[in-house]
């Protein structure tokens, strides 16, 4: 390849992450890095994507093989890969973790935002999901999981099916650019490699997600409003913006804005945080004041809850990649600088026929996964339902919320304490 | 009569806008001329989110003042609240190179040395309130002026808030070319008519419930000692009643302030409200219970919130209101507030109107004008002095020196 390798790559895969990708180029034309890996020629062809590789259709393991080559290539040289896509399918269960895999073993800092099938796509899909999602795991950084049932808290009821994926492709985007950013290392504030490991690096917890953006006078709290407001933060059975991130540590904080981006601003944002989580709550706060004058600000909030922390208890040994291909060490979490290889596609051992049998822990050599392997649970994963009556608030719907201890005091009292009334009789 | 003998406070208020405009008597009191009145549109929880709306509103409620009273309204001091007005203590201190006679130039440096902490970025000054002066160790100095000494302190009660939130404030009255004479934190000002300077002096909490926010204000031994704002009030309650009983909000408003009660639900009456048929909106039984425990609850939480801040505030607070609590604005009429606010905050509590006013009596004694007409009552202590420059321009200049008068 002549062209460099931009440092930081974002990759679509499958239909879904090509579908990501179109929104993200379409509206950054500018942004450099972004590719797509697809099965499916017509979403390829149809893609604003210009770099792109064709899996061939039929069998993802043949086609990944196929592929290989061209990717480690795509690929060397990068310091941080961010793979995007949807889990449950044959393309994105397979191809994920294992392009995944190939990244990890150039070096590459690999990070995965993932959406995890709606319900009614079928157990089938959701129990690929979750197998392939062990498996990212167990070879990226950090994994941003989407869960696509809790995003249906804030879509109507009566939302079409279409409306519901279009829901969920934007929100697998906004977490794409947030840890995109994360991972970049400018700007005078920083969240480091390790504090996203730490949150998202772990298998087990659910990922807390929300991200806003405004412009104007009050564009901060509106910012952030919008930011709370994602049904991915909100506690089981509550309906309170950000609720679900009382008790959740740390807390990763970024803003992204324009260079008027005032340290006020950072302040009370952080402020705010820290009045929903709770006084033991740690904030980690990135900060990219990089965008042009009048630019809108956004506020992202990543956490996750339940599950254990590294630092709670020690964590398995996870797969290496670069046990399986030592002659390149994985880029330390906290490493600003590029892997020092030179660009070049990375080295297979020989006995690697059509599948991936170097990495036999993945058992990523039989066809699309489909285990039905159990999801390590802990006491707190349950993915609660929401209130979908979003007239609780009433006058206050479209205003700051008033919010305290965790709680929108903007609901009603009687409420949020759960007391019952008896309705108004019509005459 | 002499224009500066008149004196009119603006109240712009989240659920209504009110002018007062009152008269200076010989015998040091306040006499209400009028009233101009009009309701609020473009204000929440008291902060200003439509700025055209509520400059047309106040300039209404300024004609109808003026209509009224046949006083042509120049100048104005206006009320301000708001969640993000903030309050502390501090102490200034000035050391004097050789013992000497206290000057002027002396207080004002004590004062301007309790300034000198760094404020959040986006806030300025609002209030520096002198609570006592200490000359030598010589604890609660009256008036150190004059008094021979080296080493000044000064204790303050100060309070900040967002600039451009102010700044709004503000232009919507400029905006009518009106002269703002000062900018007055609303509890402060209702606390001049409500409680009488023997209950400052053993200990009172004002306690303004408006539409919007919950102001309050506890002056011990004479002095402001803490004050806050909380950002509910009587709309969260209208709001409640609304989502509750699935009513429009005006019927809301209308059943809160007819059949509205804090008391607890189990002492409820019970029984059903029976709202008739309007134009556009079907006749229903309310179950009364059901009203007394959204508003319970509410109100409950309000003077839970309000203990807790107190609390937190450290110095025992609560402990050192001999005279209780004072409790006024548009809320405090709806009935039972006083014996639950007695329960949560374990002190004698009085529902107050405006004091040692004369003139206009039905507006004297109903408590949703308290800060407006304190206003008044403040203007008078404190305008001995020459009239400041505009306020937008003292904001322009970082507030130097504008609040120095309000220290007594």
């Amino acid at each position: 390849m002549s062209a460099p390798v931009p440092r930081r790559l974002i990759i679509g895969v499958g239909n879904a992450g090509v579908t990501v990708l179109d929104l993200l180029a379409v509206g950054n034309p500018s942004m450099k890095g972004l590719m797509v890996v697809n099965n499916d020629s017509e979403s390829l062809a149809a893609s604003v994507v210009t770099d792109r590789i064709a899996v061939p259709e039929g069998d993802p393991g043949e086609g990944f093989v196929a592929i290989d080559g061209e990717f480690g290539g795509a690929v060397a040289g990068a310091a941080t890969v961010v793979l995007c896509g949807g889990l449950g399918g044959e393309t994105g269960s397979f191809l994920l973790p294992a392009l995944a895999i190939l990244a990890k073993s150039a070096g590459i800092t690999v990070a995965a935002c993932v959406g995890m099938p709606f319900s009614f796509e079928g157990r089938g899909k959701k129990e690929a999901a979750t197998a392939a999602l062990e498996k990212l795991y167990t070879v990226c950084d950090a994994v941003a999981v989407i869960e696509n049932d809790r995003l249906s808290g804030g879509t109507p009821s009566t939302a079409a099916v279409g409306e519901a994926f279009e829901l969920s492709d934007k929100t697998i985007l906004a977490s794409l650019l947030a840890i995109h950013r994360m991972l970049s290392t400018s700007g005078p504030v920083k969240i480091t490699r390790s504090d996203l490991k730490h949150v998202l690096g772990v298998p087990g917890p659910i990922t807390l997600f929300g991200s806003g953006s405004a412009e104007g006078s009050n564009r901060l709290h509106e910012a952030l409003e919008r930011s709370l407001r994602s049904p991915l933060l909100n506690a089981p059975g509550k309906t309170t913006p950000g609720s679900a991130l009382a008790g959740a540590s740390p807390v990763l904080l970024l803003l992204e804005g324009p260079p008027d981006l005032s340290f006020a601003e950072v302040q009370a944002a952080v402020g705010e945080i820290e009045r929903i989580g709770g006084e033991r709550c740690q904030i980690k706060t990135g900060v990219h004041a990089d965008r042009p004058s009048g630019s809108p600000i956004t506020i992202s909030v990543v956490a996750s809850s339940g599950g254990e922390r590294p630092s709670d208890k020690p964590v398995a040994p996870r797969i290496a990649a670069a046990e399986v291909r030592p002659e390149r060490q994985s880029a330390p979490l906290d490493e600003e600088t590029a892997p020092t290889a030179t660009p070049q596609t990375p080295k297979k051992t020989p006995q690697a026929p059509k599948t991936i049998p170097t990495i036999p822990q993945a058992k990523l050599d039989s066809a699309p996964p489909t285990s039905t392997t159990p999801r390590k649970t802990t006491g707190k994963q349950t993915q609660g339902t929401l209130d979908l009556d979003t007239q609780q608030r009433g006058r206050f719907d479209k205003s700051e919320p008033t919010i305290v201890a965790g709680e929108d005091l903007d609901i009603p009292t009687f409420m949020r304490k759960g007391i019952k009334l008896t309705p108004p009789q019509r005459s | 009569m002499p224009s500066e003998q008149i004196f009119v406070g603006l109240e712009i208020g989240t659920t209504k806008i009110c002018v007062i405009v009152a008269e200076s008597r010989a015998d040091d009191q306040i006499s209400i001329l009028g009233v101009g009145e009009t309701p609020s549109r473009g204000i929440r929880k008291g902060e200003i989110v439509d700025m055209a709306t509520v400059t047309e509103c106040v300039r209404e409620a300024i004609v109808d003042a003026e209509e009224k009273t046949n006083v042509e309204i120049g100048n104005v001091w206006v009320a301000i609240t708001g969640a993000h007005l903030r309050s502390f203590n501090n102490r200034g201190t000035h050391t004097l190179p050789a013992p000497r006679q206290i000057e002027q130039a002396d207080l004002n440096m004590v004062q301007t040395n309790a300034k000198e902490i760094a404020l959040p970025p986006p806030n300025i000054f609002l209030h520096t309130i002198l609570q006592a002066y200490h000359l030598d160790g010589n604890r609660n100095v009256i008036d150190p002026l004059e008094s021979e000494g080296m080493q000044l302190e000064a204790d303050f009660h100060i309070v900040h808030g967002i600039k451009t939130r102010i700044t709004n404030h503000l232009r919507c009255v400029e905006a009518l070319n009106l002269e703002i004479e000062d900018v007055v934190l609303s509890s402060l000002a209702s606390a001049q008519v409500v409680v009488t300077q023997h209950q400052k002096d053993i200990g009172v909490l004002v306690v303004d419930i408006g539409g919007g926010t919950t102001d309050y204000l506890i002056y011990h031994d004479g002095a402001v000692r803490h004050s806050g704002v909380l950002a509910l009030g009587g709309d969260h309650i209208t709001n409640d009643i609304s989502v509750g009983l699935k009513l429009p909000i005006a019927r809301a408003e209308m059943l809160k302030i007819q059949e509205g009660s804090a008391t607890p639900p189990e002492n409820s009456e019970g029984g059903v409200i029976t709202l008739k048929n309007d134009p556009g909106f079907l006749g229903c039984d309310i179950d009364r219970r059901s009203l007394d425990t959204i508003i319970h609850c509410r109100v409950r939480e309000i003077f839970e919130l309000l203990r807790r801040d107190i609390e937190n505030a450290g110095s025992d607070l609560l402990g050192l209101l001999g005279a209780g609590v004072m409790i006024t604005g548009g809320c405090a009429k709806l009935r039972g507030i006083a014996g639950l606010a007695s329960e949560l905050l374990d002190q004698t509590v009085q529902v107050s109107t405006a004091r040692n006013v004369g003139g206009a009596l039905q507006t004297f004694e109903n408590p949703q004008y308290s800060t407006a007409i304190g206003l008044t009552k403040y203007a008078r202590l404190i305008t001995k002095d020459t009239r400041p420059e505009g306020m937008l321009e003292r904001i322009a200049q970082g507030f130097g020196g504008i609040f120095k008068r309000r220290s007594r």
